[in-house]
């Protein structure tokens, strides 16, 4: 199964956390920035495989149940981000960094030239891709049109509420948005006009 | 979301905060806010909403949030889906399985399971996946169950749905109950890719703990495979960069490892069609990098699958040569897995030549630029070493140990260890490379290691002196690590008497070189030396003064446990007679046979880290199956070149502390370790589960090669079959009569009698049967031998529910013979050459059911459909029926069998006596004849009076 899935930037700032499996939160951020060191020191033609880092080697026993037992992290960098998987022998290891493709991928068609300030902004929907691709350590879905489809639909149940709001309390925000006709788009462009440290994806 | 002003701002201002300082002002600053608007409470569901996502970005950024979880999880029961949908994602990132607060959520996530929109039955869903325990499985499964099988679910709650079991099975796995398999095996089936590929992770799990209740995956996986593979069976939004569906392949080929190879031909044919077409679409290189991936992921469990079934000869040569291509990929990630690959190739396969000619490649990665690829190169040595190359590998391991990464030091050490130990056929290449790797390693050296050399030179007699000598030179040495004096300290008490006539080894030298390295040591290790030195008391009273002296030093120290040992020790030597001191100091009797410690601490490594894994790491012997495994750990601790004889057991407390250790040492077993169920799990295609009315269609058929084996409204199974010997040809004919389609359609076939009645099925029936359409399965039997028990088929389709028939197929013992024609004398003959019993069975009985009469001309029919030739004009009595037969088997030959049937028609009753040259027969046959005559009415009355 898949045991976490974690994002973070060049920095070790963490833009995504997500276990599948029990840990303690203090344990989490140690985690987190143990795996930051391990990955950013690989030269980019390194194995995309890495055993587990000795937090979880050591103390795994205790922090998680038996069946949750990861044995590996899988790993791929993108422009600023990092893509962490933790999983067990269950998973195939080119299959996850497939996955993490498939995952960029869908984020890239929903906002449209991703970049990680959408991540920032909209956590709620990075976390809802997430949802439709994984749940509870299992893969539910990897076909991207399926994917984005249903994170969209969501949208649109979400969007209608929230018409009945004032207009101007968007306006702020995002100069550009309210009168594109989707909800996700608008605000990809709206973001675009706040940062300036926008990049485009290498895995396209 | 960023419709939510306030939010915005709040993310805007973190960032431009530039410090970390400033950043907790302003999120303190924030959480003192929200703290107090929760407290004023009154708040509309739009605010809460807000401060909630405030919260939760909070608590992404790493900040602990310790209020506010109550008014985030009691958003869930908001009716406006953005409301709930922010109320979910914290219950899935505040909570977890053990927080007191899942007790309020339960009701209102049974209310949205329940709901009719779909999308609250997902949200539902994911929350469980997220923080399901046992509790909350046992209160939402049935509902999480009916999502996934009811025919009116949408694909998106269905594949949710199957997850959502998966994570409540994995917390405990009494959640998903056995009736339910049949029906999950079913959804493989599904057309949607994602319903598919979720329930085959669920049925992954599934049959690692129950693999016969979950069989009927087998066939279906292997099904969906080829039609992805072969038959290019797939609708284009499942390619992904021109592959098909990867990860579903992937899931599939893994699945196919959890069983045994298939002995149903048909299904070999399929698997090895999709292997051998899987191998040739990946002869190129695609230069996309995305379809590479995809391609090669498949390709390894392909290669996996291929090595676990072994017996393709063919399609495992191409392997090897591909795999010896991979092993020098430049790519990292084709490196690390095709030593991956090899290591499971050397773990399964029978010969280790294939491998062995990559030798110098592998040990060239260990000087990988890359860890991870490293490691894999380790594993495969350690698995493909065999007492051929042991040398080679041992010296090339060690030879790399100084500079290998830290993080895999431990484990080198081990593995060498256990190299050396287990392919030692001279004890000074033993006792060398064992030493040289101890004072290499020095701190990586785990205590199973040293202990492990002292247990086998005890247990050898041949090692002794040369490893005395050995250790007494590596100790005296300046530079000697604190293992080695452990070491020390053992051997030359016990040994040490053995070299001191050697120049350089006197008792006084050993004495020194052991007492040199005291100080430097640590307090265990000091009192191993201590007891060396009693036994030097024992051994060599010429150098006794000299330890009585540190003795008594010793017995002032402030350590408590070397206080006591010198004082204990000092009391020993100073008694009138040194007969204690020589009963205490006696030879140390061999170790008693138990695991290898090595093995066990490198099974408990692996253990921990890969269970549920089809092989582990190491060579063919450490993969038999699992019940053998732990006798093959067990490797014996005298080595080929030794026989020692066995001492008396005497307690000898001067190394308690290493024999407390090994006796506590205990394997938790291999990572093949099942869990074997408790129970029998049901088998609903056995014949105790045979459906209703499924004798009408069996007993027409008993007596005829064709007709309806079963109906009703919803499907007819029609059969023709055909017998030729010892082989019969069985086609079944599945009609919908329905005006909807059936999906799932399953059949699977039960044979009790095994051994004795082998069967192939030509071809798999495709799972979907259009209305007024059909369906065929063809079946090859062959009677082995005599057999008792016909087989058993389970037929099952969804039509909205899952339907099922379980039947018995008429394929029993008679329908192997050929009537015979016999003269009267030569029946007699043979008649009376058999004999009575055991090589008759006769039987009386009288007609069931009231009314019912013999009728002559039917009789003859039946005795006629049981395959005997009538023969006219023999029996005295002109009513009676006498005939022959010859049976056919495979294995057992041909059996003659002769046949008396009486009637008395006022009575309605029968004689029916039965002979055969095999004892086994008779009964056999008697029994389905005498079932079939005892209804006295014939095929078309039942049929015609249903």
């Amino acid at each position: 199964m898949i045991n976490a899935v974690l994002v973070f930037n060049n920095t070790g700032q963490p833009r995504l956390t997500k276990f599948y499996s029990q840990i303690d939160v203090n344990l989490q951020q140690r985690l987190i920035s143990e795996i930051f060191t391990l990955v950013a020191n690989r030269p980019a033609s390194a194995c995309n495989f890495l055993p587990l880092p000795p937090l979880l080697q050591k103390t795994s026993s205790e922090a998680l149940s038996d069946t949750d037992q990861p044995t590996r992290i899988i790993y791929r960098h993108y422009a600023t981000l990092y893509f962490i998987i933790i999983a067990d022998d269950l998973e195939s290891e080119l299959g996850l960094l497939d996955l993490i493709q498939v995952f960029v991928e869908c984020l890239d068609r929903i906002f449209e030239n991703v970049c990680e300030l959408d991540l920032i902004f909209n956590f709620e929907t990075l976390h809802q891709v997430l949802a439709e691709m994984i749940q509870g350590g299992g893969v539910v879905e990897v076909d991207r049109a399926t994917i984005v489809e249903s994170v969209r639909k969501a949208a649109k149940v979400t969007k209608r509420p929230q018409a009945s709001l004032p207009d101007s309390a968007t306006r702020s925000a995002s100069p550009s948005g309210r009168s594109t006709p989707t909800h996700m788009a608008h605000r990809g462009s709206g973001v675009t006009g706040i940062g300036s440290n926008d990049f485009v994806w290498s895995g396209r | 979301m960023s419709s939510m002003r306030g939010l915005v701002q709040f993310i805007a201002d973190l960032r431009n905060a530039r410090a970390r300082e400033l950043e907790e002002k302003r999120i303190n600053k924030e959480l003192a806010n929200i703290r107090q608007k929760f407290k004023d409470g009154g708040l509309n569901g739009y605010h809460k909403k807000k401060y909630v996502c405030k919260l939760l970005y909070i608590y992404i950024l790493g900040w602990d949030v310790d209020f506010g979880h109550l008014e985030a999880v009691s958003l869930i029961s908001a009716s406006k889906y953005s409301e709930k949908q922010i109320g979910y994602l914290a219950v899935t990132l505040f909570l977890n399985e053990n927080h007191d607060l899942l007790h309020l959520v339960v009701n209102s996530i049974k209310k949205d399971l329940m709901d009719n929109n779909e999308l609250f039955n997902c949200l539902a869903l994911h929350a469980i996946a997220n923080v399901g325990g046992r509790e909350m499985g046992e209160a939402l499964n049935t509902d999480v169950h009916r999502l996934l099988i009811s025919p009116t679910s949408k694909s998106f709650v269905k594949k949710k749905a199957a997850l959502t079991l998966l994570r409540l099975y994995r917390k405990y796995p009494g959640i998903v109950q056995e009736t339910w398999a049949e029906r999950i095996i079913s959804l493989m089936d599904d057309s949607d890719i994602g319903v598919c590929l979720s329930v085959t992770s669920l049925v992954l799990a599934l049959v690692q703990d129950n693999p016969e209740l979950y069989k009927g995956c087998y066939v279906k996986a292997a099904f969906r495979l080829k039609k992805v593979v072969v038959d290019d069976d797939y609708t284009q939004d499942y390619l992904y960069y021109k592959i098909p569906c990867p990860w579903l392949q992937v899931k599939l080929l893994r699945l196919l490892q959890y069983y045994p190879p298939s002995d149903d031909g048909n299904v070999q044919n399929m698997i090895r069609e999709t292997l051998q077409k899987t191998i040739d679409l990946s002869s190129d290189m695609p230069k996309n990098t995305q379809q590479n991936n995809a391609q090669n992921a498949i390709l390894f469990e392909a290669i996996n699958l291929a090595i676990h079934i072994g017996t393709e000869t063919g399609i495992m040569v191409q392997i090897i040569v591909r795999l010896g291509r991979f092993i020098q990929s430049r790519e990292t990630n084709v490196r690390y897995l095709g030593l991956e690959a090899m290591a499971h190739l050397a773990a399964k396969s029978d010969s280790l030549e294939p491998i062995k000619k990559h030798q110098n490649t592998i040990i060239a990665s260990l000087r990988d630029r890359d860890i991870s690829v490293k490691r894999k190169a380790l594993d495969l040595l350690y698995s493909m070493c065999d007492s051929t190359n042991a040398g080679v590998i041992v010296g090339e391991l060690l030879k790399y140990l100084p500079n290998a990464d830290y993080a895999i030091r431990e484990e080198m050490v081990l593995k060498i260890a256990i190299l050396t130990e287990k392919y030692a056929t001279e004890y000074q290449w033993y006792v060398d490379n064992s030493l040289r790797l101890i004072s290499m390693a020095g701190e990586h050296v785990s205590d199973e290691v040293w202990q492990r050399v002292i247990q086998i030179t005890t247990n050898n007699e041949e090692l002794q002196v040369y490893a005395a000598q050995t250790i007494l030179g590596l100790v005296k040495g300046p530079q000697c690590h604190e293992t080695l004096v452990k070491i020390g300290g053992y051997l030359l008490g016990e040994f040490g008497h053995l070299i001191a006539d050697n120049p350089g080894c006197s008792p006084i030298e050993q004495f020194m070189a052991l007492q040199s390295k005291f100080n430097g040591c640590s307090s265990a290790t000091r009192a191993i030396i201590l007891s060396a030195f009693v036994k030097f008391v024992n051994l060599f009273p010429e150098i006794k003064p000299q330890l009585v002296q540190v003795f008594e030093i010793y017995s002032h120290t402030l350590d408590s446990e070397l206080q006591q040992r010198a004082c204990e020790y000092l009391a020993l030597v100073s008694m009138p007679t040194d007969d204690l001191l020589r009963t205490v100091c006696d030879e140390m009797p061999p170790f008693p046979e138990r695991t290898s410690a090595l093995l066990s601490r490198l099974h408990q490594k692996a253990a921990a880290t890969s269970d549920k894994r089809t092989w582990v790491i190491g060579g063919k012997d450490a993969n038999l199956d699992s019940a053998n495994f732990d006798l093959k750990l067990n490797t014996s601790l005298k080595r080929s070149f030794t026989n020692s004889n066995g001492t008396p057991l005497t307690a000898n407390g001067s190394s308690s502390a290493l024999v407390a250790d090994l006796a506590g040492l205990q394997i938790n077993g291999s990572g093949l370790s099942t869990t074997t169920p408790a129970l029998k799990p049901t088998n609903l295609a056995s014949a105790e589960h045979l459906s209703p009315d499924w004798q009408i269609g069996f007993n027409r058929l008993l007596i005829r090669n064709e007709g309806v084996l079963y109906e009703d409204v919803q499907i007819q199974i029609g059969l023709r079959s055909e017998f030729r010997g010892p082989k019969g040809i069985v086609i079944l004919y599945f009609t919908n009569k329905s005006s909807y389609a059936y999906g799932s359609f399953t059949t699977t076939i039960n044979n009790p009698s095994r051994n004795d009645l082998s069967y192939t099925t030509q071809n798999i029936p495709d799972p979907n049967i259009e209305p007024d359409s059909q369906v065929q399965q063809m079946m090859i039997f062959e009677a082995v031998n005599v057999f008792t028990e016909p087989p058993t088929m389970r037929v099952s389709y969804l039509a909205g529910a899952l339907q099922a028939v379980t039947l018995q197929l008429p394929v029993t013992l008679h329908k192997f013979m050929e009537p015979a024609e016999l003269s009267a004398d030569d029946f007699f003959k043979r008649w009376k050459q058999i004999g009575g019993a055991p090589r008759e069975a006769q039987r009386v009985f009288g007609l069931q059911g009231t009314g019912r009469k013999i009728d002559a001309a039917k009789t003859r029919r039946v005795v006629e459909g049981f395959r005997w030739g009538v023969l006219d004009n023999v029996d005295a009595n002109s009513k009676n029926w006498v005939g022959a037969s010859v049976l056919h088997t495979l294995q057992g030959g041909k059996f003659g069998c002769l046949l008396r049937l009486e009637p008395n028609f006022e009575t309605s009753m029968y004689r029916l006596t039965i002979r055969a040259t095999d004892e086994n027969v008779p009964p056999v046959i008697a029994k389905s004849m005498e079932e079939r005559l005892a209804q006295g009415f014939f095929p078309q009355e039942v049929i015609n009076g249903r």
